[in-house]
């Protein structure tokens, strides 16, 4: 194990140069560049035995990614916002195919009235194409979820492909302490792929033929099964982490301080940093706060959500990205699973376009949640930062 | 060393070009080595050479639970001392914190708009001494070493090797931790002065009601921000240089190279195809000097025109 100080998108490169990757199309897009550069400069170097293929377009890296993991290789690519739009035809293809491709998004707002900075509004309409989709929170966690996303996709209860959310600019461009893994530990911890279906010039077969009505349905109910048992196989493999590199991340979900808390915020990404600093600070005064660090929004942990939150009288969702006429994704998802409880439960919108999330405003979050303890709230979605009255 | 008992915040003001970002991260490595928790992070923008550029760093004893932006900073440093003209570099900061400053000048008599214990470090001609070039970050961290007793001197050094070493190789990294040394004994520290106003920008902040709707803008001044196209002409960004390009009619072949190339749109073409420089416009990057065939223009350090 080596300590590095380095960004979100360089740990990024090193999991997946550990991970032993054979094959990484890509095209460079900000704020996900750093880890193309870092690959390349591993392949450069000669430590790294990968083939880096430039695609034309995202459309393109995508369908090499298929056409790659078809062919029985370990895949990786990266992209961000509009390269994630624009692979948006080819991403609906390695689920249903059953190809176990990792891919980190790092998170940057969709255009237009946007730039090249955060928001989740790229990733987050992606949640129905059928590829597991998590949120991490720092380089750690983004190097670690790497590793484990490889052998959660590749295995053989899931054989689909994982996107691993990470925030734009204030993860992937921030530095910070990171633990690097041996090869030897992580050669331990992920077998050898052992792909289920393969282009093989000596077993021909036809993948990813026109599939007409007798059949379509029940590939989808399928799909739609192994998204579900993958959430056994998530918390397996962030255990059996945990005992091989002493970091475990909660599997689907991690909570803190939520045994007795009254009421809590679900966020996800860097946000769920600062909410930390926020919760810590209640309850030096006493206060009964809690956080709910979301990680996969699919699988969604349903069943699980609810067990965590059955104590709660008052829960706030964080959202990064807005549902026009209706409230953040997040909240919509939450709320849907939670409705049996009869919990309070508001939106908290804040940080689009890039809006640096302060201090202030997480306070005022969590603020907002502890109103809403009294049973009503006054409005069910609040956005913060924003200028002018929120009507 | 003294043992951190709160969450230690600096703040970076430089110019694009000069390691401001380099300087936030290697900082954080040396505070990792003396077994704090770190992050460092640059404002996130499109960092242009010459523009205003920023980047953060944080230290604490143990992990880090914040992930903004840096309001109220303990250390401020600049690596250019005419910042506080043009940007409002020192608001925010702690009137009990510190600043490092690349300048000639002494402590008293700098003055920041704000009155704090201040170390002045010549860091350009140490620079220009060791590196050859204007690149004054390692330099200033070891002023920066001086100037608190968090991240020792020894720790700066060994990240800047690290550093500088992995992306430069080990001449880079010797030229640069020698240059972080020299800083670190010629850095002075005293009491800066407080007495000039620190400058407010001009920025057009309307309610979300009041903006023009169609992510679509006029040719509009609000409140004297232009906000719509040909904000690029009437935004002059001749502060930014910290060289001028000075230009020799008689060795001018009239190629017109520096003329399409000039990315501030700078140089204005004659009838009789020689140049004139607007220099309100000149961020100083250089660009027309380095294309130039037969060397017409020449760089020259300071805001100068001709
Ligand atoms: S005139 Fe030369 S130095 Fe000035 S902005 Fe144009 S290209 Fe850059
Ligand atoms: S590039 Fe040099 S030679 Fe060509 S027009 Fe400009 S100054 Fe003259």
């Amino acid at each position: 194990m080596v300590t590095k100080v380095i960004s979100a998108d360089h740990a990024v490169a090193w999991g997946v140069r550990l991970g032993r990757v054979e094959v990484i199309p890509g095209f460079p897009i900000t704020p996900q560049t750093l880890i193309m550069e870092q690959l390349s400069e591993f392949i450069n170097d000669g430590e790294f035995d990968a083939d880096f293929i430039p695609g034309e377009s995202e459309h393109s890296v995508m369908s090499i990614a298929v056409g790659a993991s078809a062919g029985g290789v370990r895949t990786f690519t990266a992209t961000s916002s509009q390269g994630l739009a624009l692979m948006h035809e080819m991403l609906y293809a390695p689920p249903q195919i059953r190809l176990p491709i990792v891919m980190v998004n790092v998170n940057r707002s969709l255009g237009a009235a946007s730039g090249i900075w955060l928001e989740h509004n790229d990733s987050m309409p992606e949640r129905e194409s059928g590829w597991l989709q998590v949120y991490v929170e720092d380089n750690q966690e983004a190097l670690d979820m790497v590793i484990q996303g490889f052998r959660i996709a590749e295995d053989e209860r899931v054989m689909m492909p994982i996107m691993i959310c990470l925030d734009g600019f204030v993860l992937s461009h921030t530095v910070e302490k990171v633990e690097v893994p041996e090869q030897a530990e992580v050669d331990r911890f992920l077998p050898k792929f052992k792909p289920m279906n393969m282009l093989d010039p000596a077993d021909p077969r036809l993948i990813n033929p026109l599939v007409p009505p007798e059949y379509a349905m029940e590939m989808r109910y399928q799909l739609d099964r192994a998204m579900d048992d993958s959430r056994i196989v998530i918390k397996e493999v962030d255990e059996a982490y945990a005992r091989a590199f002493g970091r475990g991340y909660g599997g689907l979900f991690d909570t803190y301080q939520m045994e007795d808390a009254e009421f809590a915020l679900l966020s996800l990404g860097t946000a769920t940093t600062t909410a930390r600093g926020v919760v810590d600070e209640l309850r030096s005064k006493g206060k009964k706060a809690g956080l709910i660090k979301m990680r996969f929004m699919r699988p969604f942990p349903e069943k699980e959500l609810l067990e965590a939150t059955k104590d709660l009288k008052a829960l706030g969702v964080f959202d990064r990205s807005v549902g026009f006429n209706s409230f953040g994704p997040v909240f919509t998802e939450v709320r849907g699973a939670l409705r049996p409880l009869r919990l309070q439960i508001t939106d908290h919108i804040a940080g689009l376009g890039g809006r640096d999330l302060t201090l202030e405003e997480m306070r005022d979050i969590f603020a907002r949640i502890e109103e809403s303890l009294s049973g009503r709230a006054e409005r069910d979605v609040y956005w913060y930062g924003l200028r002018g009255r929120q009507r | 060393m003294r043992v951190l008992d709160s969450m230690y915040e600096v703040r970076f003001h430089g110019r694009g070009g000069q390691g401001a970002v380099m300087a936030a991260q290697t900082l954080a490595e040396a505070a990792v080595l003396d077994g704090y928790h770190a992050q460092a992070f640059p404002y996130f923008g499109a960092e242009r050479r010459g523009a205003p550029v920023k980047a953060f760093a944080r230290i604490d004893k143990g992990r880090i639970t914040l992930k903004s932006q840096i309001y109220h900073p303990d250390m401020l440093v600049l690596l250019d001392d005419t910042l506080p003209d043009i940007e409002p570099v020192a608001e925010g900061l702690k009137p009990e914190g510190a600043a490092v400053i690349n300048t000639i000048m002494a402590p008293e008599e700098y003055d920041l708009g704000i009155s704090v214990i201040t170390t002045t470090v010549d860091a350009t001609t140490i620079a220009l001494e060791k590196l050859k070039a204007p690149i004054v970050n390692t330099s200033i961290l070891g002023a920066m070493a001086r100037a608190q007793d968090i991240v020792s001197i020894d720790s700066i050094v060994k990240a800047i090797q690290d550093k500088f070493g992995e992306k430069l190789g080990p001449r880079a990294a010797k030229m640069n931790s020698e240059a972080a040394r020299e800083a670190y004994q010629s850095a002075r520290t005293g009491r800066c002065k407080g007495d000039r106003p620190i400058v407010q920008k001009d920025q057009w902040l309307p309610d979300w009601d009041q903006i023009p709707i169609g992510v679509s803008l006029p040719t509009t001044q609000v409140g004297g921000v232009v906000v719509g196209p040909g904000s690029a002409w009437q935004n002059q960004v001749g502060t930014w240089r910290t060289s001028s390009p000075h230009y020799d009619i008689d060795k001018c072949i009239r190629c017109l190279r520096c003329w399409w190339s000039c990315p501030e749109g700078t140089i204005k073409r004659q009838e009789d195809d020689h140049m004139k420089f607007d220099y309100r416009y000149c961020k100083g990057c250089g660009i027309c000097a380095q294309i130039c065939p037969v060397d017409a223009i020449e760089m020259i350090r300071g805001v100068k025109t001709w």
